[in-house]
């Protein structure tokens, strides 16, 4: 009976397609169990088969510590010891510490029906110690950092409760979080394991992978491929599994960039919130990279750039002064923007993908003063099978794609204007690997058409391999610069925290 | 032929579209069938369920009243009586569709009402009056507009607050009295001419529906509308300009409904302060509901007409069948209640 979590013989059908397809799963107590795969893989099926979401066809059985899971019921996981920390952490950003950790639990110290506070922010403030987290805990969440946030959502999951906690489900919990953060998130998750929980660790990332796992469970196609100790397998053996053939292995740019092109942007003493006496050229063809920790200015900049708010210093765009606060402005002058949350700053969710596609420029598919919707109809396919979006169906809805093929529809609105400058804010944050070197793929050619591209990310192997030059900033400054073909990931990495390789 | 004839007009407006797509309907619906799949299946059958609530509308009292809801003149009816309401639904449409409110366009009703009718009353030329009454209603608009896009007030406040100003200026511009004097007979047959035996308002109404259709439809700016009110943040770095947009589609409402004023106050040929108002909610009614059908969870014109069009002869045909005065109230504020429902539970569906 020493098993935190048995899963048999699993499989969910979603119409006609198979999401989970016959699964097992044992995970020990106290081991770190990375569950990895594509998107559209299975892993959130699984997760939601967990969480009471789904219910999958006779014949499965899931256990916890040896108890008999009962499936399609929401609290039945919890009144078992399974805690969820979903992506979105579920915390309510405008109350504070000690109110999301008893959100759901209630308060622990209450004497006659009034909550003791300072004891109740005592015990608060251990919970988050324990993990290693020194937090002020009457500020409200939003003001912390998104790892401690992380933080705060993972301690009220395992905060201990009527039902001991046997094991603890992180669903990506790490796609906001900048690698330094994602660290700190690692040695915490070390602590809770050492506890005895279990933990089923959903990533994207690898490398992440690599650095906290024991184990690894490759879903693919909704079947799971193998299970692996993680010390017998290399990464690129696992990346193996998780695509079914081989990728061809990412390598950097080889030349540095040689100043051929004209000055696309110019940025002179951009000032914002974090960013400080910016200053900046981008030339034609040439692909900069913006690294940084959250809080550095990284992801400010793009925003600033574009006018999504207030800023100092002058930006040029080809010559012309491009005035602040102004996105119709930026895209009059050939600028385009990929903003990094895509559901709230780029997609029309509700649109179909011609709409979304064609939502900048709508006059250029017009038939007697009216918008021809066959025209922007073969407009769109064009594109959509240009970028490789699944399914290339115009009338489609964008919510209904996977988050690859969403980023795809709106990469490919801002190649349609085809501008002198493309800024990318994490283009691909939270999609898979097939989808990722595509987009890759894309951006590299567009910036051999002459395409000037600022692109700002989390992934420094991204920005490794994309980019002919890296600006790393910190505290709102560019505190280091580095050139192709002499830059690694783990480098960048280690100077945004301060560190020389 | 009485009997054709009104099934064929009754629904001339929404049948060209109203063929359901059969292929789709015949989908096992297991409980654990996916969102996606479920959507799809149900697209067909939901987004014209209005035209089929409408027949068998029709059908229920077709047999139930024959007589007197199976006529021509029934028909007429409708049509006139429900004229004014679409058209202050189609006016309120617009902003909805940016993603506002305007809870003013009752009052903007009753206000342009009584001032096209005081200014003829106080000896102006009914075109001059009319042409006033229409421009005081886009300036309430663009002062909508103004308080909603550059004081950031709440669409719902900032209407809710102009609302009530209106019912105060109505109140003042008619002296507390009804109004019912010095109409010129020009002015009168603004509504009272009859093209095929349907009053000239119907016809108004129509062209409105066209153009706001097409427009929304088949115009830039009407995707820039739909934009800001599908996500405003993204329609922002799309390089729509949202404030813009907004202002237009509360001016445009304003318009609009100071337009669904004149031609009531034709129509009447006399006012009072308490006209107005009461068109508010059949007008909310009408869009929340037209907003389920046709594309669904996205307002729009047809789906708004087709709503109107669903209530009115529901409301109508309860009324031959000798129904209780306070029925259409119940009816609408009932029918409200289920629109908003289920357009809730059609963007869940997602």
């Amino acid at each position: 009976m020493d098993t935190a979590l048995t899963v048999r013989g699993v499989s969910v059908q979603f119409g006609g397609t198979r999401a989970l397809d016959s699964v097992d799963l044992e995970v020990k107590p106290g081991e770190v169990r990375a569950l990895v795969g594509e998107n559209g893989s299975g892993k959130s099926t699984l997760v939601k088969v967990l969480a009471g979401v789904h219910t999958p066809e006779p014949g499965a059985m899931v256990e916890v510590a040896g108890q008999p899971f009962s499936f399609g019921t929401a609290g039945a996981g919890d009144s078992l010891g399974l805690r969820f920390v979903h992506q979105d952490l579920g915390l309510v950003d405008s109350m504070d510490v000690v109110d999301n950790l008893a959100v759901g639990r209630g308060y622990r110290y209450v004497r006659n029906g009034v909550i003791m506070w300072r004891r109740e922010a005592h015990a608060a403030h251990e919970a988050l110690a324990a993990l290693g987290y020194d937090v002020d805990v009457r500020r409200p969440v939003i003001e912390l950092s998104m790892s401690e946030r992380t933080a705060v959502a993972i301690a009220r999951a395992v905060l201990p409760g009527k039902i001991e906690t046997r094991m603890l489900i992180l669903d990506e919990p790490t796609a906001n979080l900048p690698a330094t953060e994602a660290r700190r998130l690692f040695e915490l998750i070390r602590r809770v394991r050492d506890n005895g929980t279990a933990i089923l660790f959903v990533s994207h990332h690898f490398a992440e992978v690599f650095a906290i796992a024991d184990t690894a469970t490759v879903l693919r196609d909704g079947k799971m491929v193998t299970t692996q100790r993680i010390s017998d397998i290399t990464e690129d053996e696992l990346i193996t599994h998780v695509v079914g053939a081989k990728l061809a292995q990412e390598t950097g740019l080889e030349e540095p960039y040689t100043a051929a092109g004209s000055v696309a942007l110019s940025i002179e003493s951009l000032g914002g919130r974090v960013i400080d006496n910016l200053n900046l050229e981008v030339h034609a063809g040439e692909v900069v990279g913006v690294a940084g920790t959250t809080g550095s200015g990284r992801e400010e900049l793009p925003g600033l750039l574009f006018g999504d708010g207030p800023r100092t210093g002058t930006v040029r765009v080809a010559g012309k002064v491009l005035p602040a606060m102004k996105p119709h402005r930026a895209i009059a002058m050939g600028v385009g923007l990929v903003p990094a949350e895509r559901r709230t700053r780029a997609a029309f969710m509700e649109a179909c993908l011609r709409e979304n596609v064609t939502i900048i420029d709508t006059n250029r598919n017009k038939r007697f003063g009216l918008i021809s919707k066959s025209k922007e109809r073969k407009d769109t396919l064009a594109w959509l099978r240009r970028l490789n979006v699944r399914p290339p169906q115009p009338e489609t809805r964008i919510e209904d794609l996977s988050g690859g093929n969403q980023q795809k529809v709106i990469l490919s609105r801002w190649l349609r204007q085809s501008p002198k400058l493309l800024i990318l804010d994490d283009p691909t944050q939270g999609v898979d690997v097939g989808a990722k070197a595509e987009i890759h793929s894309l951006i590299e050619e567009a910036a051999n058409e002459g395409m000037a591209v600022l692109i700002a990310s989390t992934d420094e192997a991204e920005l490794a391999r994309l980019c002919h030059r890296v600006l790393v900033l910190r505290q709102g400054k560019v505190r280091h610069e580095m050139f192709a073909p002499n830059m690694t990931a783990d480098e960048l990495t280690a100077r945004t925290i301060g560190g020389t390789v | 032929m009485s009997e054709d004839s009104y099934v064929a007009a009754a629904s001339s407006t929404v049948t060209t579209k109203a063929t359901p797509p059969e292929s789709q309907v015949p989908v096992e619906a297991s409980p654990e069938t996916p969102r996606r799949r479920r959507r799809r299946f149900s697209l067909g059958l939901d987004r014209f369920s209005g035209v089929y609530v409408l027949a068998l509308i029709i059908i229920i009292f077709g047999f139930w009243v024959p007589n007197t809801f199976l006529t021509t003149l029934n028909l007429r009816t409708i049509l006139a009586a429900q004229a004014i309401t679409a058209l202050v639904s189609l006016g309120l449409l617009l902003p909805m569709a940016a993603g506002n409110f305007d809870l003013s366009v009752g009052a903007t009703l009753g206000t342009s009402l009584m001032l096209v009718l005081k200014l003829q009353n106080i000896g102006m030329n009914a075109l001059l009056a009319s042409v006033i009454a229409i421009l005081s209603g886009a300036v309430i608009g663009l002062v909508n507009g103004i308080v909603v896009v550059a004081f950031n007030v709440d669409s719902f406040i900032a209407t809710l607050g102009m609302s009530s100003i209106l019912s105060a200026v109505t109140v003042a511009i008619s002296g507390g009295q009804q109004i019912a004097t010095g109409i010129s007979p020009t002015f009168l047959k603004l509504a009272s001419t009859q093209w095929f035996g349907i009053n000239a308002p119907v016809y108004y109404t129509l062209g409105v529906a066209i153009l706001l259709w097409a427009f929304l439809e088949y115009r830039p700016g009407g995707r820039a509308i739909y934009a800001t009110g599908g996500n405003p943040r993204a329609a922002r770095l799309a390089g729509i300009r949202v404030g813009r947009v907004v202002a237009s589609t509360l001016v445009a409402s304003g318009a609009i409904s100071a337009f669904a004023g004149v031609l009531l106050a034709s129509t009447l040929g006399a006012g009072t302060p308490t006209v107005g108002p009461p068109y508010l909610l059949p007008a909310f009614t009408a869009v929340f509901l037209g907003a389920t059908q046709i594309k669904r969870g996205r307002v729009n014109v047809v789906g708004t007409i087709l709503a109107i069009f669903l209530l009115a002869t529901g409301v109508k045909g309860l009324q031959l069948a000798g129904a209780p005065i306070y029925l259409p109230d119940l009816f609408n504020g009932l029918a409200l209640l289920l629109a908003v429902a289920l357009a809730v539970r059609s963007r869940r569906a997602r």
